[in-house]
């Protein structure tokens, strides 16, 4: 005799992931293109002068810089957190007006673009929240959101790094792809992250956010 | 073969201190004045605005050792707090020390909150929380300034947890966070990257008022001490100024110069004064 058994799965919408694809992709217009993250400053001092350095200039930005502060904002975001609250965080950790403008101004711009895009209504807020609040209607795994944000922050700075260092393009998607493991595993620690774990160590970075302010020469907005 | 005798050298244990001094102004009144065990908090007499100087008896932090300041202003208070020495955080082989630095700035009242550089020795662990409360139309100055090692003395730091949390709110809500923090991974790295280069010294100072902003001109124009590197935005009712410096001294000279544009002329607490 058989047991006819009812499986109830919720399948996964398998457009979602490619929502998240154009929402962090470079063509989505959140004006990216126009802030180094204080990149342009660092190669201007001298500091980043070919792979190797960008390469170790990015791995610090990325793992104990800006890049692990916006994965917890943006875990924290994706499991539920207060938006208004995450936002202050986000404004307040911003340390320099330069870094203030490069996450509200894209932040902004991407919440516009949502609103013309399917007519969601998401505020204007620092970039990692506005991007939380968009992607919790995708349904996706935290890690898989925020290991696509960290990418798409990379891959943006290793553009930059093209253009100003300057390195060859296969050059600059080595350095990309070197920091592969890095992400996925910044992105595993983010999804269970809290507000306590915010820690930044990229204090030369920084400084160079801030030197970029009063540099004579300029390509890039930060 | 050489018989290996094990010396088992463990360090000696110090005692574990607890310490908590907390001081209260109404004005230009003291209206509360509190200490506990090593944490002390002296009233020099100064001209202008009162002027509270903590000091940790304890001689330095180690393993368990908890260790608490505190101010309250109220009725338009103006204070400078700081620190009677360098704040030294040894070897803690037992667990971390923990610091906790707490200020509540009421209405119409400001803080100076200047303490003297922290320094980090090898295998030292602290953890320290430091937050400014704000009421809205308050104001403050503060500073953080951590020196790995004795430097003069060829000192390398190679072994650390140092979490240093410090945060400003202007009503609940968040106005400054910096959550700094350097293990013992990172120093490994050396001079490369975007952590500290050669630097063994860094400081973060931050004014935050109505109008901060404001200061970033004059302040750009005193960040030029040899030996440091400097950086300064104003922007949001604040101005930061970050530094780097191989050496310690630099950094204090650059600092003490910061103050006085800053303070508007005000000289520094004596306790700073080189």
């Amino acid at each position: 005799m058989t047991t006819a058994t009812t499986i109830i799965t919720t399948m996964p919408d398998p457009t979602a992931p490619l929502a998240l694809m154009q929402w962090l992709s470079p063509a989505f217009p959140t004006g990216a293109f126009a802030y180094s993250h204080g990149l342009e400053q660092a190669v201007a001092a001298g500091e980043v002068h070919d792979a190797e350095s960008f390469a170790a200039w990015l791995e610090d930005v990325i793992e104990l810089g800006a890049g692990w502060c916006d994965a917890v904002l943006l875990g924290c975001g994706l499991r539920g957190g207060d938006p208004d609250q995450l936002d202050a965080v986000a404004r307040a950790l911003a340390g320099s007006g330069e870094r203030l403008r490069e996450t509200v101004e894209q932040g902004t711009a991407f919440a516009l673009a949502q609103a013309g895009l399917r007519g969601a209504e998401v505020p204007a807020r620092a970039l990692p929240v506005a991007v939380a609040e968009a992607a919790r209607d995708l349904d996706l795994p935290a890690a898989q959101t925020v290991s696509l944000y960290l990418h798409a922050f990379a891959s943006n700075l290793v553009s930059a790094a093209v253009r100003l260092v300057p390195l060859g393009q296969i050059a600059g998607q080595r350095v990309l792809g070197g920091q592969h493991e890095r992400i996925a595993a910044l992105a595993v620690r983010a999804e269970a992250a809290e507000l306590a774990d915010l820690a930044s160590s990229a204090f030369r970075a920084e400084i160079s956010a801030m030197q970029h302010e009063t540099l004579d020469v300029r390509l890039f907005k930060t | 073969m050489l018989d290996a005798t094990i010396q088992t050298k463990t360090a000696p244990k110090m005692q574990r201190s607890r310490g908590a001094a907390r001081a209260g102004f109404d004005g230009a009144r003291l209206v509360g004045l509190h200490q506990s065990g090593s944490a002390k908090a002296i009233l020099p007499r100064v001209p202008g605005a009162p002027e509270v100087v903590f000091l940790n008896t304890s001689g330095g932090l180690t393993s368990g050792d908890r260790l608490s300041y505190e101010t309250d202003l109220t009725g338009g208070a103006r204070l400078v707090a700081t620190t009677q020495a360098a704040e030294r955080a040894y070897r803690a082989d037992d667990g971390r020390a923990e610091v906790s630095v707490h200020h509540r700035v009421g209405a119409g009242c400001h803080l100076d909150w200047l303490p003297q550089e922290t320094i980090l020795f090898d295998r030292a662990k602290l953890s320290r929380d430091t937050v400014i409360e704000l009421a809205p139309d308050a104001s403050c100055l503060m500073l953080e300034a951590v020196v790995l090692g004795r430097i003069a003395m060829g000192e390398r730091v190679r072994d650390l947890q140092f979490l240093d949390m410090r945060r400003i709110e202007r009503v609940g809500r968040p106005v400054f966070i910096e959550p700094f923090a350097l293990g013992s991974e990172l120093l490994a790295k050396g001079a490369r990257g975007a952590i500290l280069g050669e630097a063994r010294a860094f400081a973060t100072l931050v004014l935050c008022a109505p109008g901060a902003e404001d200061a970033v001109d004059p302040v750009r124009a005193v960040l030029d001490e040899p030996g440091v590197e400097g950086a300064a935005s104003g922007f949001d009712g604040k101005c930061v100024i970050r530094l780097l410096a191989e050496e310690s001294w630099p950094m204090r000279r650059q600092i003490l110069r910061l103050m006085e544009t800053l303070r508007r002329g005000q000289q520094a607490p004596r306790v700073w004064q080189i």
